[in-house]
């Protein structure tokens, strides 16, 4: 009933703490090694800062920004996360356009990203076991192959959100098991092979599975090294490794993904643990990949690995016409399972893998739902895109605002029109630029709005008298604009740069630009068309003065 | 037409019903309703250490007070978050630690005194302005909650009432909700609560046009989705998995009367509107704690809504 220090009555709502072992589940799906992990650091053959460092150092700066959110959640619970923060302490304008381009319409670039890793990574290999190597090949190499996927992303996509997410919950715990049991086979046949076993694995199964050549291992690394693949997995000049930071971030920036839902802090215990919820996933992938790589490097071959990578990569970016000798993505599960020729084992590890994928693609849209809804509820969008249609219990009208746009952006990607899969980091830009946005808004806080930050649990969090919050928040923002100015000026400005999607690629500057500028509009466009209505939307974050 | 600017959940929460008394002239607003659960959910014992010296934990942080003015301090933010301070002797502090019945009475004690003392602030900010003021207490306020606000000149008690806002719009209201697994003090049957809204619907001359302000939310509209829980109390799934808790009976009496607006509360993160028919269902939902007034301002039109915005306040 009580202690010494609070009395609290039966009243609605006073639930126990959460588990951080759930939490740590869903930020290290968010963080997810097989399929945003092994995808870019496939991207990134032609580096030269070891990756094992690049993944340690920059998971480090990320340690800031799990302070940052975990004490924005204690500030502020269940608000809706970037878009309330925002608005609140930088205001309401700063608020939409930076949560609507980084909640909701880059993700429309994702869509065909999540697509590529759904063929890579679930379709061609189950497909190319099953013995349909003809539809392996077709739905692995063809652009075609790459935008029916994405459609098929986008109708699961859709039934996952008509299921809601109690459901999905379920399935993401299912996955998480079901994921680590085929890490850890893989792990273990990767650590008790050998390199000959290996390549006589890959000379048999690529060739009975996927069409390849013999001698697919040499002229794989023949192709890699003409590919100009060089990625360490250890080591690297310091500068090097920097350098390589603003890719590796596409996949280890996001333990923070679901931590808006997070609910009520009472104390500091509660924002340790939505603290340790992310941090422990962020760590946790950390070890788990350097113990991957040193696994692949182990019996694959570090030098393999990346000259695959590198033959893929080039022929798929279209600096060759020479096809890679692997037909398929250099995915390190499908070469692990090359260890065998057994199709039952390998059927079953690389459905194991798959849940990777299927556990972390539901949360694409997520967030954009939340943003559409709370943009709605504050008449910046109309209120029909908050509808739920009610015999399905699906919120239809958001759901053809992600959906739709997603399908023409996977179009153009698929097809690589105005060079479009060259805009792979826009990705991630996008959304720094709103996590940013948070970082400041975080630095401000305890100066901006002191009532809130003094009421908090967090308060008492100093160091040599400054917040913490906004110490962390300093870290992050240098980390975070350090990214930007790599990305947006990138240090090999001549074609194709090492980013790709600097002031050099014309079109990644329209598509960013154009994105915020439609933010804008419809900011602008709603603000005024509200105010003919007789609604003012500067009042509505304002805060009431007290007489 | 009227203006009507509508919050709940304020639970104790000072500043949040200073701002709520405010709301009126910042938003431009004809009449204030209060939706339920005014009361606090705990106390904060602020420990008497000898010599003018108090001891307080708040949010599981020790502070020390050795002023008077420290003191105050104090009290000013443990009210601003929805608490109650309560001053005391350790021996008190021993005694409350050893009987449940005399928490239960400090806990009333405390919130009639508040209600009290907001009641004299709203008096004092808004008699003589015309402002009208409703509020219907929630599953969550003590039963004698309803005696203070019945002896306030410019709030008005309007549980179980019809009330007629202006010539065109009539309002009824109630605090009552489903079962919890909290077991409150405002609860009952869904088959009850039916009745309860029933003796109010038939006394409308116009239920389309009339505004339902009811505590709980429709069940399965959106407005209601809260995070599931184990056997333990603890949120499942980390508080992903969310389920619908609020009444079939209110979203039955809305389906079948199609009033212009729904009024609600309970669940705070259930913030939203939501359409059943043709009926605008609201939640403002609450963020009590951290002094910010979530609420609703919403215009009526004869037989319509002119427009209405949910603010953060």
């Amino acid at each position: 009933m009580s202690d010494t220090s609070l009395f609290i009555r039966k009243a609605t709502g006073l639930v126990r703490s959460w588990s951080v072992f759930d939490a740590f589940i869903y930020a290290f799906f968010s963080i997810n090694l097989i399929t945003l992990g092994l995808y870019i650091f496939s991207q990134m053959y032609y580096l030269q800062g070891g990756l094992v460092p690049t993944l340690v150092i920059s998971s480090l700066f990320i340690l800031f920004e799990v302070i940052i959110y975990a004490a924005m959640i204690a500030v502020m619970p269940r608000s809706g996360g970037d878009y309330v923060w925002q608005s609140r302490v930088l205001g309401g304008g700063v608020g939409f356009v930076l949560a609507v381009t980084g909640w909701w319409f880059i993700l429309w670039l994702w869509v065909p990203l999540y697509s590529d890793m759904l063929r890579h990574i679930v379709i061609t290999p189950i497909l190319g076991i099953l013995g349909a190597q003809e539809a392996a090949l077709w739905f692995g190499q063809t652009n075609i192959g790459l935008f029916v996927t994405a459609l098929i992303m986008l109708v699961l996509v859709t039934i996952y959100i008509a299921a809601g997410m109690k459901w999905y919950a379920r399935v993401q715990k299912f996955c998480f098991w079901g994921g680590m049991l085929g890490m850890l086979v893989v792990i273990v046949m990767l650590l008790t092979g050998s390199p000959e076993a290996f390549k006589a694995g890959l000379e048999t199964n690529a060739t009975a599975l996927f069409g390849a050549q013999p001698g697919v291992y040499d002229a794989t690394l023949a192709a890699g090294q003409a590919a100009g693949a060089t990625l360490p997995l250890t080591g690297g000049a310091i500068g090097a490794i920097f350098l390589a930071m603003p890719f590796i971030v596409f996949f280890n920036l996001w333990p923070n993904w679901g931590a808006t839902l997070y609910g009520e802090v009472r104390g500091a215990t509660d924002f340790k643990r939505n603290f340790w919820g992310m941090a422990a996933a962020l760590i946790g992938t950390v070890v788990v990949g350097i113990i991957l790589l040193y696994a692949i490097a182990h019996t694959i071959g570090w030098n393999f690995y990346v000259n695959a990578n590198g033959a893929y990569w080039n022929f798929a970016w279209g600096y060759t016409d020479q096809p890679a000798p692997l037909p398929v993505w250099p995915y390190p599960a499908l070469l692990a399972v090359f260890l065998t020729t057994n199709r039952v084992i390998q059927l079953i590890v690389i459905v194991l893998m798959s849940l990777w994928w299927f556990g972390w693609s539901g949360t694409v849209f997520l967030s954009s739902t939340r943003v559409i809804f709370a943009a709605a509820f504050d008449r910046l969008l109309p209120e029909k895109v908050a509808e739920i249609e009610p015999r399905t219990r699906t919120p239809l009208y958001a759901l053809v605002l992600m959906v739709v746009p997603s399908i023409i952006v996977s179009y153009l990607f698929a097809y690589n029109l105005f060079n479009f899969r060259s805009l792979t980091l826009d990705s991630t830009l996008v959304i720094a630029v709103t996590y940013l946005g948070t970082t400041i808004a975080a630095i401000l806080l305890p100066y901006l709005k002191k009532d809130l930050y003094n009421a908090s649990p967090i308060a008492k969090y100093k160091i040599l008298g400054i917040p913490l919050i906004t110490l962390a928040g300093v870290i992050f923002a240098a980390f975070l604009l350090f990214l930007l100015v790599e990305w947006i000026f990138d240090p090999f400005l001549n074609a194709p740069g090492l980013y790709g999607i600097g002031l050099q690629n014309k079109n990644s500057i329209y598509f960013m630009a154009g994105n915020y500028i439609l933010a804008l509009a419809i900011y602008l466009g709603f603000k005024y068309y509200r105010k003919r209505s007789g609604i003012d939307i500067e009042k509505v974050h304002k805060e009431i003065p007290v007489e | 037409m009227t203006t009507i600017f509508f919050a709940t959940d304020v639970h104790g929460s000072d500043i949040c019903w200073k701002k709520f008394i405010n709301a009126g002239k910042f938003y431009e607003a004809d009449v204030l309703i209060l939706g339920g659960d005014m009361t606090g959910k705990a106390i904060v014992p602020i420990i008497d250490q000898g010599g003018g010296r108090y001891r307080a934990v708040l949010l599981e942080q020790e502070f020390l007070l050795d002023t008077e003015v420290e003191t105050e301090e104090m009290v000013k933010r443990i009210k601003s978050r929805g608490y109650y301070p309560y001053r005391l002797a350790q021996d008190e502090l021993a005694e409350l630690n050893q009987s449940p019945d005399k928490v239960h009475d400090l806990f009333l004690q405390e919130a009639l005194k508040t209600a009290e003392q907001w009641m004299a602030y709203a008096a004092e900010k808004l008699s003589g302005t015309g402002m009208r003021v409703y509020a219907a207490p929630g599953n969550d306020d003590q039963f004698e909650l309803d005696a203070v606000i019945r002896k306030s000149d410019v709030v008005t008690l309007v549980e179980g009432q019809v009330i007629e806002l202006d010539k065109d719009h009539e309002m009824i209201s109630s605090g009552w909700s489903n079962h919890t697994p909290w077991h409150t003090y405002r609860e009952e049957t869904e088959d009850q609560l039916a009745a309860r809204y029933e003796v109010m619907i038939t006394q409308l001359k116009n239920p389309k046009n009339a505004i339902f302000n009811i505590h709980v939310p429709p069940y399965a509209s959106n407005l209601d989705e809260a995070p599931e829980l184990d056997e333990n109390m603890r949120p499942k799934y980390a508080g992903n998995s969310l389920k619908p808790v609020g009444s079939t009976a209110v979203r039955a009496a809305i389906e079948k009367s199609q009033p212009l607006l729904g009024l609600h509360g309970h669940i705070h993160e259930g913030r939203g509107s939501s359409r059943i028919g043709r009926t605008l269902c609201i939640n403002p939902g609450s963020m009590y704690e951290q002094g910010t007034l979530l609420g609703a301002l919403v215009k009526l039109g004869r037989e319509k809504i002119e427009h209405y915005v949910l603010t953060q306040g």
